[in-house]
Formats: C-alpha cells, structure tokens, sequence
C-alpha cells in the first residue's frame, strides 16, 4: 500500500513536471519562468535537507494537530450523538462552521498569539476539527440496530458499549475520515505557514515566491507529496493494525 | 488501455491550448496596447507612472497602456516573458536573478535614485549610529527579499554573527513591532516609513531610520524593465513609452503639480489620509530626484554592480551576469 | 430443582436420537432446567387488549381491535401471511412499538425477549467469547448443554461473519437462551437452519424450557402445526376476529406420526388466514 502509494504521486509529479516542460520548451521560456530538469535537479540537491526539516517541523505541527482534533472530534462527537438540544445545537454548529474557510483566519491567529509553534498547531486543528467531528457525529449517532438488539434487549446496554459497537461497525469510514483529514491538517498548515508564519514547508514556500524561484517551489511540493503519502500510509497502516489488534486473532 | 490513450489525448490538448493561448498573448504586444505590471501596490511609489496615464502621456504617443498593480505573487519579469505583460517594475536583485536563469530581459530606466529601503527604530529605546550598535538587536526581515540581503551584507560588514543578533521574520502587519518585539523593522521610507512614523510621532515616539546607504551598502530598487524581445522588435514602442512614463514622473514631481500628483494617487489609495500623502510626495521626491542636477529615470551602472556583486558574495546567483550589459538606457535617448 | 449440569457419563451426546431426554441421577423423570424461581403455569400471562395499530404515516390499521392472551407455557407460534402485522405485534409485546389504543396487560412477566434472524454479534471477539460475556453465571452450565445441542462446540473460537447463515442463527438464539426471560418471541429466528436441525432445537427448546412461553413467529405451515401448542393465526385488519387461536399438535418427540391431526391443523391454519 504505501509503496504503492508513493509510485502513485512520483507518477504524477513526473508528469505534471513533464507538462510544465513542454511548456517551457513549447514557448522557449527561460528556466527563470518554468526550470529546466538540470536546475531543478540542482536545486532538488542544494536545498533537499532544508526542505525535508521544514516538512517535518510542518509534519510534526499537522499531525499532533490532527491527533488533537481527533481527540476533541470523538469526545464532543460522542457526547453530541443524542438526541438531545445539545447534541442538535453540535450537529447544527459543526456543520455551519466546518464550510468557514479557517485557512481565512489564520492572519489574525497570528496577530493575537504570534508566530510561534501554537498558532500553527491551532490552525492545523481547527482545520480538521469540524470535518472529523461531522463525521463522528453521523457515525455515533447512527445506531447498528442488528447488534445493538440484543444489549438493549437484555439491559446490557451502556454508553461504552455503544460507542464501541459503532467504532468498530463504521472502522473503515473512520479511519477513511482520519486519513483525509491528515490532508486537511497538512493543507492547513502549509497554508498557515504560506501566510503568516516563520517556520515550516509553507514559509520556505513563500520565501521561495519572493525570490521568484520555481525549481525551488516545485522540490518544495515533492517533498510535501513525498512526507503525505508516506504520512497517509502509516495511518493505513495504524488503521489496519487497530483493527488487526480489536479482533484479535481468532482461528478461522 | 483505450482509458490511457484517452487521458494522454487529454494531456497532449491541454499542453497545446496553454502553448497557444501564450503564443496569443505574446501576439498581442505588437499593438499599441501595451501592460505596464507594478512591482506593489498602486501608492506613492508608482506616482509617476499614474500621472503619467492620467495626464494621457502614454496617448500622446499613441499608446494604449494597462497599469496593473503588483504583488508578492506577481512577478514582472516572468510577466514580461509569458507575454501578459510587455513593461514592468523590478528591483535589482530581481533582474540580476532573472539574468542568471536565462531571462531575456532588460533594464530601460532606473526609478528610484536611492533605495528607498530603511529600517524605522524608536530613538528613545535604541541607538543605531554605526554598524556595530546592530548587535544585540532584534532586526525584521522579510526572508527572501531584497532587505534580507541588505542587511546580512551590512552584518558581514560590521563581523557580526547570526548569533549576535536575532532576525525576525517580517510579514504585512506592523504589530511586533508596535509591541516592541522587533527594534528594527523594515520600511519603505516613502511609504511606510511616513505612515507608521507619523503615528508614532503623534503618540510622543520619536522614530529614526537606518539607511545602508550611510554605511556604504547601495542596493539598486524600483527599475523599468522590457524584455529583449520588445527592444528588437518594438523599439519605438519601448522608447515611446519610456519618455512618456519619464515625462510622467518628471512633471508628477513638480512641486507646483503637488496636488494633481497626489489626487492621481489617491483615487487608487483611499486609505491614507491626506496629509501623508503628501508626505510621502516629498519623501518620494528625495528618492527620485535627490538632488536638483539628478536626473530622473537615469541608469546607475556604478550601484547595478555593486547590487550584483552583493548577490554574488551571498550566493544569490553562482556566477556573474554582467549586469551592466542589460542596462539599456540607450534604448531611451 | 437443582440445576442440571452435563457431567461425564451422562451419556454421549452423539449417537443417542435427538431429543433423547437428558436424565440426570437426581431427575429420573426428564431434565428440566431449574426455574423454580419463576411462576407456574397459572401465574403468567401476557395479554392484548383491543390492541390497535397504525404504521407510521398510514391512515389503514394494522392491528385491529386485537385481542390475544398468552398464558401458558410452552412453544407457541403466530402464524400469517407476510405482510399481515406479525413482526408489529411481536414489537407491541416487547414494547418497542406504541400501541394507539388499547391495552397491553402482563402479570408475572418481568421479561419479554425478541428476537429475529437479522441479527449480529459483535466482529471484535469470537462468539464463544461473547457467549461468555453475555451468559450469567447461574445458566453456565446450560450454555454447555445447549452449545452441545445446538452443535455449535466446533465454532466458538470463530468470528460471527466466520460462521455460516443457520450456524449464525444458531448461535444468536443460544444467547438469547441463556438469559433471563419468561417470554420470548422468535421472529424466523432460525430461518437459515434446516429442518432436521431446527426440529431438533425446538424439541430441545421445549424439553429444556418448560415454563416458559415461547411465541414462534414462523412461514412453516407444517413446523408450526407440528410443535407448536397455541397458534396465532394473525390475518387482514379487515377480517374479524384478526388473531384465531388454533390448536397445534405440540409434539414432543420426533417420531410421532399423527399424520391425520397434523393435517387437520394445518387445514385449519390454512383457511384461519
């Protein structure tokens, strides 16, 4: 899977490097508009360790970011599954707030708290946050009426129970959820960074704007295609051993 | 495997539709009708150029022009070459880069004189008389551009280490340094500089400003720029509208045309109040035409190579581009 | 009445004919699970009064002035075509569903149990695992006896979705077995079993449950007619009375060959319907 993976997006990459340089050669364009394979060779050796610790500081912001907005999302999920005001009032809020472009407020974030660690990693949560916590919430607050029969039937039935009944039935649509999402935190947080931070893959983006520098741009974004799909497969990978680990190994 | 060929008959047409619609806009500069792209925002900066079309200059000499502003995803130079745009305004640093990865273009005039790039400080918390009071300081950047490497070359000058000093990264809004994080942040002195040096003056600080100019560093900003194309094929349009824009800064300048240069201004810039944009006038003028004998939109060879050499000795090009060889004022006599 | 343990030397299980009754020393006379606890036969009932019931949404009844009473242990059916409201009153009984008038009245029934063929167990354990959970621990040794009965010992360390259809039937209905109950309604609970392990559970169910009341929602003209005692004929909301009440041959042991009344039941469901 994440060999696969990672072919996939080299497979991509190429090709969209391939069009930019057939446009290039199409015009005759000068590497300072679209860069040639031997610049951006050179560049891809001159700042690939630059780059790689960028993305990982933007990795290490995206993910705990996630991990966060993961936590919060099933909390608030699972306690706004009822069918009380207060779970319609989350239902209702979450879906409203998560079509707010939160990239949009990442200026003032910036303002008020600074460039540091913390408001990247704020940016990065909310980002996931609402679209995750949706998805909780449908997940949680549809019953599995074929098992959960038998529990409410018998009394057995506790709060516990049932939130691990749904987990499990809907483990595939969560784990596709949170391996999304890690796009989103990861989205997020360049972007973040691309307006108003001082660290990370998006800020280096960004100098590289102001320098007009394509060919750095373009291994910039290899790297990040690079660090998401290795990111995306550990996920698949966590996801399946999760799965492996709460079935157990039963004989077949 | 019909699916692949399909995809690849997709690829292929939309290649050749980018390809084309280029070769379109690359068609259309042998009009008059010609794009001048900025290198900021419409302000004080581009006084010149828009009295310039307003006053009808550029129809005077037949010609259609298009003042589109800049930005920091806007390139001029990259514009020049994609044919969407056919003059532009760029720093030094800029050109020399271009140059260096083969762009084809040229330098036809040089706005600004002096670079109007300072860094404002509050003169009653700091001192900043020589090179050596940057030390302990807290100086804003903006990574990437042209004060980076203005003030590293002043660090260099001075023997001062990264680690005696703490660069911070400078973005659009002011608030560092109002909070005092920051002690030196940079300005353009006839725009920035007068507004966020008026608001602090008015609130009892006193502000100065560090010019590398005094300590030897001279970085050449805003410039006119074509690409060569246009200079072989266009050379009445590039000379046509290079003595209009001139003409435009020469009479934008004027201290009896005062009020007609900053009402061209403002019906783009709303936002600044009145008296600071005539500050800003006269600061502009002092970049412009410092002296009454300078004359205006004349090419500094001397400054071109020392921005050049400045590049070279922080690895901003691997090797010389000669700039002096793309200076053209030539094309405008 | 104690309860009866399977101990070794009881007698295989294997080999013996299927519902061989399980003697223990101390119950020469057949083995029945101790319920002593529970009312006798005179002490339960569960009963619908004037029952009436509308899908949601539709203006026609279901359920028309419906009356019927449950009362006596042992393994009753409701019979009637698809469609006619069966699953719905199975729902009223347990309380699922809210009558719109009438009354539905229970003396000495603490419980009513449903269940249906629909149903899963949870994917995260093997169901010997989940069997253990879900069993107390005063009716262990009849989850023993039943796992046997029902054949299931060889797949307990499996999955549910390992299982096959009727082996999933199976196991569903052992755990509702093993609880606490006086009433259970199984709606086509063993539907995906065939016919000579189903007849071997009923029987089972009935030699093992005496006093309880069983109420088996089933298709099977010839099952129901067979082992069932009281049948419910359910039929139209238009017809009255909607439920009849037949009486089943309620056989207790597989070799009975009353063909004539066997037949004579079933006419008579059939043209109740």
């Amino acid at each position: 899977m994440l060999p696969r993976r990672i072919f996939q997006f080299f497979l991509i990459y190429c090709l969209a490097v391939a069009m930019l340089a057939a446009i290039k050669y199409g015009l005759g364009l000068s590497d300072y508009v679209i860069p040639g394979p031997q610049l951006l060779w050179k560049t891809l050796q001159s700042e690939l360790g630059r780059y790689l610790k960028d993305a990982a500081d933007t990795m290490t912001v995206a993910v705990v970011g996630q991990l966060l907005s993961i936590l919060l999302a099933f909390a608030v999920g699972i306690f706004g599954r009822r069918t009380t005001w207060l779970g319609s009032f989350i239902k209702v809020a979450a879906y409203n707030v998560q079509a707010y472009p939160i990239v949009a407020i990442a200026p003032i974030i910036f303002i008020l708290l600074g460039d540091g660690f913390f408001s990247r990693l704020l940016i990065a949560a909310m980002i996931c946050y609402f679209p995750l916590l949706l998805s909780v919430l449908g997940i949680m607050s549809e019953p599995i009426g074929d098992i959960e029969h038998f529990y409410r039937q018998t009394g057995r039935m506790r709060w516990q129970l049932e939130v691990k009944i749904r987990a499990f039935e809907n483990m595939h649509k969560l784990t596709t959820v949170v391996a999304g999402s890690s796009t989103l935190a990861m989205a997020g947080t360049i972007v973040a960074e691309f307006i108003a931070a001082n660290a990370g893959i998006g800020y280096s983006i960004r100098v590289a704007l102001y320098q007009s520098d394509l060919a750095k741009i373009l291994v910039a974004l290899f790297i990040i295609g690079i660090t998401l799909s290795i990111y995306q497969g550990i996920l698949e990978l966590c996801g399946g051993l999760a799965k492996r680990g709460w079935v157990g190994r039963v004989a077949a | 495997m019909k699916h692949s060929t399909d995809t690849l008959l997709l690829a292929i047409a939309f290649v050749v539709w980018i390809v084309a619609g280029l070769w379109a806009q690359n068609a259309a500069a042998s009009d008059a009708a010609v794009t001048y792209r900025l290198k900021w925002l419409k302000n004080m900066s581009t006084v010149g150029d828009l009295f310039a079309l307003r006053q009808g200059y550029f129809r005077e000499r037949g010609l259609d022009v298009t003042i589109k502003p800049g930005g920091p995803e806007r390139d001029a130079i990259r514009e020049l070459e994609l044919g969407y745009a056919q003059f532009g305004v760029a720093s030094a640093d800029q050109v020399i880069r271009a140059l260096a990865k083969g762009a084809p273009v040229i330098v036809v005039a040089q706005l600004f004189q002096v670079n109007p790039l300072q860094w404002i400080y509050r003169r009653d918390r700091i001192s900043v008389e020589t090179l050596t009071d940057l030390k302990g300081k807290t100086l804003g950047v903006t990574f990437g551009k042209n004060d980076e490497i203005i003030m590293r070359t002043l660090l260099a000058r001075a023997q001062i280490s990264d680690a005696q000093v703490r660069l911070y990264s400078v973005r659009l809004d002011y608030t560092p340094f109002f909070k005092g994080v920051v002690d030196l942040w940079p300005v353009y002195i006839n725009t920035q500089g007068v507004e966020i040096g008026g608001r602090l003056a008015s609130s009892g600080e006193p502000v100065g400003y560090f010019n590398p100019d005094d300590h030897g560093v001279r970085f050449v900003a805003n410039s006119v720029v074509t690409s060569q194309d246009m200079a072989v094929r266009h050379p009445d349009i590039v000379r046509n509208f290079v003595q209009a824009l001139l003409k435009g800064w020469r009479q934008a300048l004027r201290i009896d045309n005062g009020s007609l240069a900053v009402e061209a201004v403002r019906q783009y810039d709303r936002d600044s109040a009145l008296h600071v944009l005539q500050e800003q006038l006269q600061a502009t003028r002092s970049i412009v035409q410092p002296t009454p004998r300078s004359v205006i939109g004349a090419i500094d060879h001397t400054a071109w190579q020392e921005t050049e050499n400045i590049m070279l000795q922080h690895r901003q090009i691997a090797k010389p581009v000669t700039v002096i060889k793309y200076l053209r004022a030539d094309m405008v006599r | 009445m104690q309860p009866v343990a399977w101990v070794p030397g009881m007698g295989s299980i294997r080999g013996e004919s299927d519902c061989s009754p399980m003697v223990s020393a101390r119950n020469p006379e057949g083995m029945a699970i101790d319920r002593s606890d529970r009312p006798r036969e005179s002490d339960m009932h569960l009963e619908c009064r004037h029952i009436e019931f509308f899908y949601p949404g539709s203006p026609k009844p279901v359920l028309r002035d419906l009356c019927m009473c449950l009362a006596t242990p042992g393994f009753h059916a409701l019979f009637g075509p698809s469609g006619v409201g069966k699953t719905s009153l199975a729902k009223l009984l347990t309380g699922g569903y809210t009558a719109a008038s009438g009354d539905i009245v229970s003396d000495g029934v603490d419980t009513v149990l449903y269940s249906h063929n629909q149903e899963r167990l949870p994917g995260w354990s093997s169901v010997g695992r989940h069997l253990e959970r879900i069993t107390p621990d005063r009716h262990a040794a009849l989850k023993e006896i039943l796992t046997a009965k029902f054949e299931l010992a060889p797949y307990l360390n499996q999955r549910f979705d390992q299982l096959s259809l009727g082996q999933q039937n199976r196991i569903n209905l052992l755990r509702y077995l093993v609880q606490d109950f006086q009433v259970l309604i199984m709606d086509e609970s063993l539907a995906n079993v065939d016919e000579q392990t189903r007849s071997r559970i009923v029987l089972t169910m009935k030699q093992a449950f005496p006093e309880v009341i069983f109420l088996y929602i089933s298709h099977n003209v010839v099952e129901v007619a067979k082992f069932c005692s009281d049948i419910w004929v359910l039929r139209d909301a238009h017809k009255t009375p909607q439920v009849m009440k037949i009486q089943g041959q309620d056989f207790k042991d597989p070799q009975s060959t009353d063909l004539p009344s066997l037949e004579k039941t079933m006419l008579e469901m059939i043209n109740a319907a």
